[in-house]
């Protein structure tokens, strides 16, 4: 019982602290909007790439376009030994015909119509080269290269170092600008404990005559700038609710690959963004409580 | 006790009070007085010494028996420090909240202080619609919350008329009666003069008398 009592003093007088307050509570909680915004975009931008990423590792790795002319036996061995390389995970023969028509049904997608001008287009049969291990891909390639049967090949390494170059330059870009806008958070709710502690410096002093514990005298300002976090997170959470299935055609558009983050995300999302908000209201607090307490007996 | 900047606030202070006592503590501004009100509370520590209250050795306290040494000593100031937001009941209420005590208690004890102090009329009045009297009534009514066992008033008439002043005495007194041990920090002659009560006087940091049944002596 007389935690309950405690519990309930301190959760009573941190919503009395928050609106008496008011103004400096409600910017300290405009700030953790702000850093959760932040960072609710960046880890959906970043998990949207990454499953942009796998889409890509997941696709043919190599294509290997054929010399014209070669005989269905010398595809068949030629598979055989490309299946033998290391790394390689599967090999499916692709022939020209069935080339023209991924290339009439990639037009159609578009809503458009492959129109050729009468002319006859001739495409490459290939081998479409799915791998283990995509770092294979140079190992791969290096044996396809000088291969006289081989005409040209085409590999995905280059598009996926630069989406993983993209990828860390939003990352790193992100968490620095995430840190300094945290930073800014926790000196706001720092200010706005601060100032509250000082505003009722003459009920602390009378508290601590009484016989107040730390407790009581200091867990209602932290719960205070915990409230802070609360409310930012939970606003923080609804706007993210509210945007997630527009922006979720956006970053295709954007990106232009798949980068739909599933729905699942959005409850481990909620629950990280709660973690930090409560996370840096109570950090902020404690510092700005911890300082004034421990300068008096 | 010397303070950090060198200044030395009391030195060879040796004083020894019964349970159950009414002493004065008088002496001019900087005497010392406020500083040993504060090593009584354990707002300070003594450089050199030792002090013991309620049968604790302050020097020895660790910071969270803090609290309950300050559950033992009731102390009311010159300038009553009640909470300007509250009644007078939730001034004295405020007491047992911040030290978790059952709303139960607090409904128990707050009317039997009220009628003590005699403000039971007055406990929904705010501190702004109170006389001084009556102000300096609800902190002394916050001070015994704990049913402490040792009452320090800090020039609690300080800002009295003298009529209202005597009338704080005479509480004061009904408080000591009950068992309490009352030490009171005065600038006032006449009251101490009246009352013949253990006076320790100080002067520079310096205990210059220690007299039982005594008179004020000299103007500070």
């Amino acid at each position: 019982m007389p935690f309950v009592r405690f519990i309930g003093f301190s959760i009573i007088r941190a919503w009395q602290g928050f609106w008496r307050n008011a103004m400096m509570s409600l910017a300290a909680t405009a700030t953790v909007i702000l850093m959760l915004v932040l960072l609710s975009a960046l880890l959906i931008v970043i998990t949207g790439l990454n499953s942009g990423l796998e889409f890509i590792e997941s696709k043919v790795a190599v294509t290997a376009q054929l010399e014209d002319g070669l005989t269905d036996a010398a595809v068949a061995t030629l598979t055989r030994e490309v299946e033998a390389v290391p790394g390689v995970a599967s090999v499916e023969y692709v022939s020209p015909a069935a080339a023209m028509r991924r290339l009439e049904e990639s037009y159609r997608e578009t809503g458009q119509e492959l129109d050729t001008g009468g002319a006859t287009i001739r495409l490459f049969a290939s081998l479409e080269i799915s791998l283990d291990d995509p770092d294979a891909s140079g190992t791969v390639s290096a044996e396809l290269t000088d291969d006289p049967r081989v005409e040209r090949v085409l590999t995905k390494q280059a598009e996926y170092d630069t989406l993983l170059g993209i990828i860390n330059v939003i990352r790193t870009v992100g968490l620095v600008g995430i840190g300094l806008v945290g930073l800014t958070v926790l000196f706001m709710i720092i200010n706005t404990i601060r100032i509250a502690v000082y505003s009722r410096a003459n009920e602390i002093e009378i508290m601590r005559l009484v016989g107040a514990s730390d407790s009581f005298i200091r867990w209602p300002f932290i719960l205070e700038g915990i409230l802070c976090g609360l409310v930012g997170a939970l606003v923080t959470i609804v706007l993210v609710a509210v945007v997630w299935d527009p922006i979720q055609p956006a970053m295709v558009t954007i990106f232009q690959m798949p980068t739909a983050v599933s729905a699942r995300f959005l409850t481990t999302l909620s629950v990280l963004l709660l973690a930090v908000g409560l996370g840096v209201g109570a950090l902020g607090s404690w510092i700005s409580v911890r300082s004034y307490l421990s300068a008096a007996r | 006790m010397t303070y950090p900047n060198g200044k030395v606030a009391l030195a060879d202070v040796n004083v020894s009070i019964q349970g159950g006592d009414f002493v004065f503590l008088v002496g001019p501004s900087g005497a010392g007085k406020s500083t040993f009100i504060r090593l009584l509370i354990r707002e300070q520590v003594p450089t050199a010494g030792n002090v013991r209250v309620a049968g604790h050795d302050l020097l020895r306290m660790r910071r969270g028996q803090v609290p309950g040494l300050r559950r033992r000593i009731g102390i009311v100031f010159q300038d009553f420090r009640l909470l300007p937001n509250k009644t007078v009941w939730e001034n004295v209420a405020f007491a047992l909240d911040v030290t978790g005590s059952p709303r139960a208690i607090v409904r128990q004890r707050v009317p039997q202080l009220l009628n003590l102090v005699g403000l039971h009329d007055h406990a929904h009045h705010l501190p702004t619609q109170l006389s001084g009297g009556e102000q300096q009534r609800t902190a002394i009514a916050r001070a015994l919350v704990h049913d402490p066992a040792i009452l320090i008033a800090d020039e609690p008439t300080g800002n009295l008329d003298p009529v209202t002043s005597w009338e704080i005495i005479q509480l004061l007194i009904q408080i000591n009666e009950l068992g309490t041990t009352v030490l009171m920090a005065t600038h006032n002659q006449e009251i101490v003069n009246a009352m013949r009560r253990r006076v320790l006087a100080l002067e520079g940091g310096q205990l210059v008398r220690d007299e039982a049944a005594a008179a004020y002596e000299r103007e500070y």
